[in-house]
């Protein structure tokens, strides 16, 4: 083994920890010892690693983290239906048998799923957060219309008149159930530089969503990182978020 | 759920592990918190399939790593222009600067590597995890893994400091 060899296994040497038990490493300290500049190197290096291992871990997560994966998991379990529960076969297939009547109604029911309202602004705020592709991607409102037309997607929506004057940046069609969703991707003039947009409005058949209890005015309210308004009129529900406060959304109301 | 523990102590014992590895991969918050939230929403669901309740950090890690590469697969097929080529103008920190080095600067760097060398260089400072430990949570082979950190910890090593390791052939590795 010769300096340059030593070297390229010592990078992978921190010390302190069980890599100096590997062979090849016992081998490249066994040089270092006996060649002073290699030695010299070893200090150096030793010293740099300690400081980028700290930096990696100055990594600090965001305050709340902890609490909204908690939040969010026990909200998800309780939109569980309590046929996916897992609570074990026997009290299950006991219900079951002693609740027929209530099976048959559930079996008529069961493709429904969970249609709640709380369910799709969770499903839809995760599009936006976790990443998405825009089918279309233009500022051109006619042709974003006309491509939602063509797909079966709602298109005959109704902009509140703040929302117009910001700048379109396509747009998508998701899924909801068995219906399309239409979701409209705008660029406001905040939007970091890199960002495609940051503000996205959602629109769907409001019969398609069971529990709107909101009406024409909007109802705002954190929905994971977004700030949402959602509202109804007409036959559709509409559903806004961007990141931001309360007035970062009321600002395109 | 592992022997013993609940879904608020693990989340409580691994998020911000996670999230450290998360956004050494991402270098952003938003996304690093969604891949710490989806690994441990499938812990939620799938999680009860794991035997050895000893694998619950690798198995967390390995399931966010791959999260991570689905997310890159989904923007692949929609690319979008980042500001890579500004990250080739980054200055090259000289050895006695390093002490003064921050955490931006740092995944910068790490964030020019090939992506293939990123995770297990991540995972190497973040977590001192054994070399069979990453090489589990990434599924590849242990050599691979020894190959992979050595020639990523060189290229980082030269961007952080100027200084060039000449790497032989992995002959050893």
């Amino acid at each position: 083994m010769n300096r340059d060899e030593a070297k390229s296994i010592l990078l992978l040497y921190r010390h302190g920890t069980a890599d100096a038990a590997d062979p090849q490493i016992i081998e490249a300290l066994a040089l270092a010892e006996r060649d002073q500049e290699l030695k010299d190197w070893l200090v150096i290096h030793c010293a740099r690693e300690f400081v980028v291992r700290q930096k990696f871990r100055q990594i600090t997560p965001p305050a709340g983290l902890k609490e909204q994966i908690i939040s969010e998991q026990a909200a998800s379990e309780r939109a569980v239906p309590i046929w996916n529960r897992k609570i074990g076969w026997v009290p299950v297939a006991a219900l079951l048998l002693l609740s027929g009547l209530l099976a048959s109604l559930w079996l008529a029911n069961r493709g429904h799923g969970e249609d709640t309202l709380a369910v799709f602004q969770t499903q839809m705020a995760g599009v936006a957060l976790r990443g998405y592709g825009m089918d279309v991607t233009t500022n051109d409102p006619v042709a974003i219309r006309v491509y939602l037309a063509q797909n079966g997607a709602p298109s005959d929506f109704v902009l509140p008149a703040a929302l117009k004057q910001v700048a379109l940046a396509g747009c998508a069609i998701e899924g909801w159930r068995d219906a399309k969703v239409t979701m409209i991707c705008f660029r406001t003039s905040n939007a970091a530089p890199e960002a495609t947009s940051d503000l996205w409005l959602f629109v769907v058949d409001r019969s398609s969503v069971k529990k709107t209890s909101v009406g024409s005015v909007p109802r705002l309210a954190k929905v994971n990182r977004l700030m949402t308004a959602t509202w109804v009129q007409g036959d559709k529900l509409y559903f806004l978020g961007t990141a931001g406060d309360v007035q970062a959304i009321q600002h395109y109301l | 759920m592992a022997e013993g523990m609940d879904f608020e102590s693990l989340v409580a014992c691994y998020y911000e592990p996670l999230y450290q590895f998360a956004f050494s991969l991402t270098r952003d918050e938003a996304d690093a918190c969604d891949l710490v939230q989806q690994a441990f929403c499938i812990w939620a669901n799938k999680g009860h399939q794991l035997r050895d309740t000893t694998k619950v950090k690798t198995w967390l890690f390995t399931t966010l790593h791959r999260e991570f590469l689905s997310v890159c697969r989904r923007r692949t097929r929609f690319p979008h222009v980042e500001l890579d080529h500004a990250a080739d103008e980054l200055p090259v920190v000289s050895p006695p600067a390093v002490n003064r080095l921050d955490t931006e600067q740092v995944l910068a760097a790490l964030g020019r590597l090939d992506e293939v060398y990123q995770a297990p260089v991540a995972l190497f400072y973040l977590q001192d995890c054994s070399y069979n430990e990453i090489a589990a949570i990434l599924e590849v082979p242990l050599g691979t893994v020894k190959s992979r950190l050595a020639r990523g910890l060189g290229r980082l090593h030269q961007l952080l400091t100027g200084e060039k390791i000449e790497m032989p052939k992995p002959k050893y590795l």
